[in-house]
C-alpha cells in the first residue's frame, strides 16, 4: 500500500485555500489602506484604526482555515502564508494598540 | 518578441491592483482559477504579507 497524498498535485479549486487567500486579500487590502493613511501622519486616525481593525478581524478568519489537509507546493505555500498572517496579526495588533492609546489621549 | 511579453507579472498585478485600488474595487476575489494562476497567487499573497510586515515594522520604529 502507498501512501497517497490526499491531493496528488495542486489543487486548484480546493475550498480551504481559496478561502484562505480570500481572507488574505481582504485583510491586505484593509490593511494597506490603513497603513497609507497611518504613514501619511495627518489626522484621520480613527479611520486607520477602523481599517486596522477590519484587517486584523480577517487574517483572524484566514489563520482558522486549516491548511494542513495537503501536501504538494500548494499546501506548502498555504503554510508560509499561515505563518506570515501570523505574523501580521501580531504587529497591526500591536499597532492598532499604540493607535487606540494616542487616540484616547 | 514584443515588449509585451517581457513585462514582469508583478508588475501586471500590481498595476492592475493600483487601478483596482483607486477605482475602490476588490479585485480577483471570485475569478476562477487554474493550477498555474492559482500558484502564482498563493505567491503573490506571500509578498503581499511581506509588504505589509515591512510597513508595520517601519511605523514601528518610528513610534
Amino acid at each position: 500500500m502507498s501512501l497517497t497524498p490526499r491531493l496528488p498535485g495542486p489543487g486548484p479549486g480546493d475550498p480551504l485555500l481559496a478561502k484562505q487567500k480570500h481572507h488574505h486579500r481582504r485583510a491586505f487590502e484593509y490593511i494597506s489602506k490603513a497603513l497609507k493613511i497611518d504613514e501619511e501622519n495627518e489626522g484621520q486616525k480613527e479611520l486607520a484604526i477602523e481599517l486596522y481593525r477590519k484587517g486584523i478581524n480577517e487574517l483572524e478568519l484566514g489563520i482558522a482555515v486549516q491548511c494542513w489537509g495537503g501536501r504538494g507546493e500548494v499546501w506548502e505555500r498555504a503554510q508560509r502564508l499561515h505563518e506570515k498572517m501570523k505574523t501580521n496579526l501580531a504587529m497591526a495588533k500591536d499597532r492598532l494598540q499604540f493607535l487606540e492609546s494616542m487616540d484616547s489621549l | 518578441q514584443s515588449t509585451t511579453t517581457s513585462v514582469p507579472l508583478n508588475d501586471v498585478d500590481g498595476l492592475m491592483q493600483q487601478v483596482a485600488d483607486e477605482a475602490g474595487l476588490e479585485l480577483n476575489m471570485e475569478l476562477p482559477q487554474g493550477v498555474q494562476a492559482g500558484s502564482i497567487a498563493t505567491t503573490q499573497a506571500s509578498q503581499e504579507q511581506d509588504e505589509l510586515s515591512q510597513r508595520l515594522a517601519r511605523l514601528r520604529q518610528a513610534e
